[in-house]
């Protein structure tokens, strides 16, 4: 164990008096903590997983993790550019703050405290209800708190060089009180989440929580400041909103600024009174009421209880899982035998893994933010995209070489899998070769990612342009189609989904992911400069998807010698 | 002799699914229950349920004279469980995690760490003991399971499918364990698919299907009501549905011979 985790363990350990009352065995309580923070030292963290070799076993996860996350704090300090008085700036903060904390609580719930290991480790060992309970709480607060002092360090830092230790120590004391209320709030939305669902679908509503949370605090983190003006920013107070002081942000910044100055008989009590009482009742509440039922419900997310799957009645028989619609995609698209089959398995995988899921849809999302900032970026008339001058071609070429990036990550995404020992499959049938899975993998990955986004540009840009933008927008298509075929044929080395998520394909990734950038980059340049020229258009038009055809034909003829081969342990 | 583990009128559902229909069990110090049943039949149900892992069935479970519902607790600490499925935490080292459980067990530091290299080097693993075990095979986490389960020198102790993964050579040293501790005047239940290991390893054997107990009696009194076949014949006859021979019949005719 490092030193942060000890020394958490030292503090909240210290308060034992307190939880023996309340019915909580010590000894077992300091076991579970020590064993998990054990364990979390040596995860992975989800920044840092791409980067790690398999033969390195991470040691300090939590070190590392801590320094990213006090980077982040910084960003936090934006909120006191905003007003002139402190109440605006602190309820701002504390909104970051508590949404930020439950948006990463969200996922941390569910990979790292809530384990669903321990329900046959944990509970079947003589610890009470109460004591496993207070266990992952402190363990959530422990964990809680090695995201939130790196993250609220750059904001006390701020406060106490401005307001010396009299602003420091209350806006330490509420951070506790705010941080204690959001994970009651997480608690209260897992058990709000089990009450209306089944444990099955739990995992699959969580992981897309967080992959709106994410993209929405990109998006907003984008946006933002760019919507809204910095004269208008410094000028808003939040007593102009009048229902702010229903909010528990408002609470806490009023709960410091009661603090510091410090007046008994300021209005601002009652608020510093509902930021102190609110959180602790929430504690209470989680301790009493909800531990017991909660640890119930938790345990039927492990999912064998429900028991065997039910079988679908009225079904034509094992083949009527695949769509009519997605079958005859497949037929128009690839060829028969190993590619088409390639084709519908990435298919049914691509949109049944939430672990692929997780991984791409996000990032999705920040690419059409992104392209939404293109257009927001360029102070840019209606008039010039339709008259496809100046600026308005350079947000049409924009969109349309960014979008591919829609599919860069689906692209790298198809090599990994949890489950990646299940790629026996195409070692042991007779397949020729390899290429065609690639091929098939691919194709299934554009027409599901890619073709959507197309047809909508097109039919968005033909409607607003008018057909005379049709080369140039074909142009752009078969590029894109280009650029994505050689970087598949570049980076697809292993076979779909036969490498494991930690292990990262060795050497020269980041050159390639570079490369590949740059050839995005250049393409787009040459088109933005052959623009206008029709007939140049034409033939690179043509010249482009005969480049993409014979692209796509190579990666079709991979053999088996250009495979990364993995070895079968076990 | 009053029967360490008992059942009375046990009664599970989930939803509607009824999975326990009224279990009637008195099990006895020193035996070997082989309790046994197909996929689905109520089995693990059952295991949770002594685990105190379900506590929403209806009916008695008494356990030493102790109600589960009254003081799960007390229940708790007299079980050694190993589950099914090689539930570890693999980032830890062996002898991480079972000092882990020993704390759970409320075992003094010493004794504990003591046992824990003393089992574990009987199972050969001394060498192993502080690497980390997610490079374990699935044998020698069977092997950690096991320790976990019988650490604390429970009365009763659950197996469910304890030689998954093992070579031959720990599968007799487990059976051999299985039958000392018996001797001991231990309980221990064991739950497996494994028909000719259940035939030999227990002195009585539990058969249920579809939430009900079907057969109960020691291996020889099962022959002789059911006719001198294998424990495999047995229970073939008494559970499946259909004849099982057809099944393969309609196997070989999937290939169209």
């Amino acid at each position: 164990m490092n030193i942060f985790n000890r020394f958490f363990l030292w503090l909240l350990l210290g308060p034992s008096f307190l939880y023996r009352k309340m019915g909580v065995n010590i000894p077992h309580l300091r076991a579970i903590l020590t064993a998990k923070l054990m364990m979390d030292d040596r995860r992975v963290s989800g920044i840092q997983q791409s980067r790690r070799k398999k033969q390195k076993p991470p040691k300090f996860a939590t070190v590392s993790t801590m320094f990213f996350t006090a980077l982040m704090g910084c960003v936090f300090l934006y909120s006191f550019a905003v007003g002139h008085d402190y109440l605006t700036e602190l309820t701002i903060y504390f909104s970051f703050y508590v949404f930020i904390l439950a948006s990463t609580l969200i996922s941390d719930f569910t990979s790292v405290l809530i384990d669903v290991r321990d329900n046959m480790i944990i509970l079947p060992k003589p610890i009470s209800d109460k004591t496993f309970v207070l266990a992952r709480l402190l363990h959530i607060v422990i964990h809680v708190s090695k995201l939130i002092l790196p993250m609220a360090l750059p904001a006390s830092i701020y406060l106490c060089v401005k307001e010396g230790l009299a602003g420091l120590f209350p806006f330490i004391f509420l951070i506790i009180a705010a941080t204690l209320f959001t994970i009651f709030l997480i608690n209260a939305l897992y058990i709000f989440i089990l009450k209306i669902t089944t444990p099955e679908k739990f995992k699959n509503i969580i992981s897309y929580f967080q992959i709106f949370f994410a993209i929405f605090f990109y998006a907003g983190y984008q946006l933002v400041p760019r919507l809204v003006s910095k004269t208008v920013l410094s000028h808003y107070s939040i007593t102009s909103f009048k229902w702010a002081w229903i909010t528990p942000p408002y609470w806490f910044a009023a709960g410091w600024q009661y603090l510091r100055v410090f007046n008994l008989a300021s209005p601002l009590f009652i608020y510093f009174i509902l930021s102190v009482a609110v959180p602790l009742l929430s504690v209470w509440l989680v301790i009493k009421y909800f531990a017991p039922s909660f640890n119930r419900k938790l345990s039927m997310i492990g999912g064998s209880e429900i028991g065997s799957a039910p079988v679908k009645t009225g079904s034509k028989g094992l083949l009527s899982t695949t769509s009519a619609f997605i079958s005859s995609i497949a037929k128009w698209f690839t060829e028969k035998g190993a590619e088409r089959m390639s084709f519908l398995n990435t298919w049914k995988l691509m949109s049944r893994s939430r672990d692929f899921k997780m991984k791409v849809y996000p990032s999705i999302g920040y690419i059409l933010v992104y392209v939404v900032i293109i257009f927001m970026n360029n102070k840019m008339s209606m008039a010039s995209i339709m008259d496809q001058t100046g600026a308005g071609r350079f947000v049409f070429l924009g969109v349309i070489y960014f979008s591919s990036f829609v599919l860069v990550m689906a692209v790298q995404q198809l090599m990994f899998s949890e489950k990646y020992k299940a790629a026996w499959i195409y070692y042991i049938t007779p397949i020729q070769l390899p290429g065609k899975l690639f091929s098939g993998a691919l194709k299934a990955a554009i027409v599901k990612f890619y073709l959507p986004l197309v047809m909508l540009t097109s039919i968005v840009a033909v409607a607003v342009v008018g057909p005379k933008i049709i080369p140039n927008l074909l142009l752009g298509i078969f590029n894109q189609f280009l650029i994505t075929t050689l970087r598949a044929y570049i980076s697809m080395r292993a076979l779909p989904f036969s490498v494991q998520q930690a292990t990262s394909v060795k050497g020269g990734g980041f050159i390639r992911g570079l490369f590949s950038m740059l050839i995005t980059i250049i393409l787009a340049i040459l088109h933005f400069m052959i623009y206008g020229y029709l007939t140049v258009i034409i033939i690179f038009c043509v010249l482009s998807a005969i480049a993409s055809w014979l692209m796509m034909d190579s990666l079709k003829n991979k053999t088996w010698a250009t495979v990364m081969m993995r070895e079968y342990e076990d | 002799m009053n029967p360490i583990i008992s059942l009375n009128n046990v009664y599970k559902s989930y939803g509607v699914k009824q999975v326990l229909k009224g279990i009637n069990l008195s099990i006895y110090p020193g035996q070997v229950i082989g309790y046994i049943g197909p996929n689905g039949a109520g089995k693990s149900t059952t295991v949770k349920i002594l685990c105190g892992l379900i506590s929403d069935y209806e009916g008695e479970v008494v356990i030493d004279g102790i109600n589960l519902k009254d003081d799960p607790i007390a229940v708790k600490a007299k079980i050694g469980y190993v589950p099914e499925l090689a539930e570890l935490y693999d980032v830890l080292t062996p002898a991480e995690f079972l000092g882990f459980m020993a704390e759970l067990y409320n075992m003094p530091k010493e004794m504990a760490t003591d046992r824990i290299t003393r089992i574990l080097s009987a199972f050969g693993l001394e060498a192993n003991m502080h690497q980390r075990m997610d490079t374990f095979s699935k044998g020698m986490r069977q092997k950690v399971l096991i320790t976990s389960g019988i650490l604390h020198d429970p009365d009763i102790i659950i197996l469910d499918e304890p030689l998954s993964g093992l070579d031959a050579n720990s599968v007799i040293i487990v059976k051999d364990l299985i039958s000392k501790m018996a001797k001991e005047g231990k309980t221990i239940f064991y739950c497996s698919h494994m028909m000719d290991v259940v035939e030999k390893v227990s002195d009585r054997i539990i058969l249920i299907n579809e939430g009900t107990v079907i057969a109960d009696g020691s291996f020889e009194e099962l022959q002789q009501q059911q006719g001198n076949q294998s424990l495999e014949k047995i229970f073939a006859h008494m559970t499946a549905k259909e004849s099982l021979s057809d099944a393969a019949d309609q196997l070989m005719h999937a290939f169209g011979k």
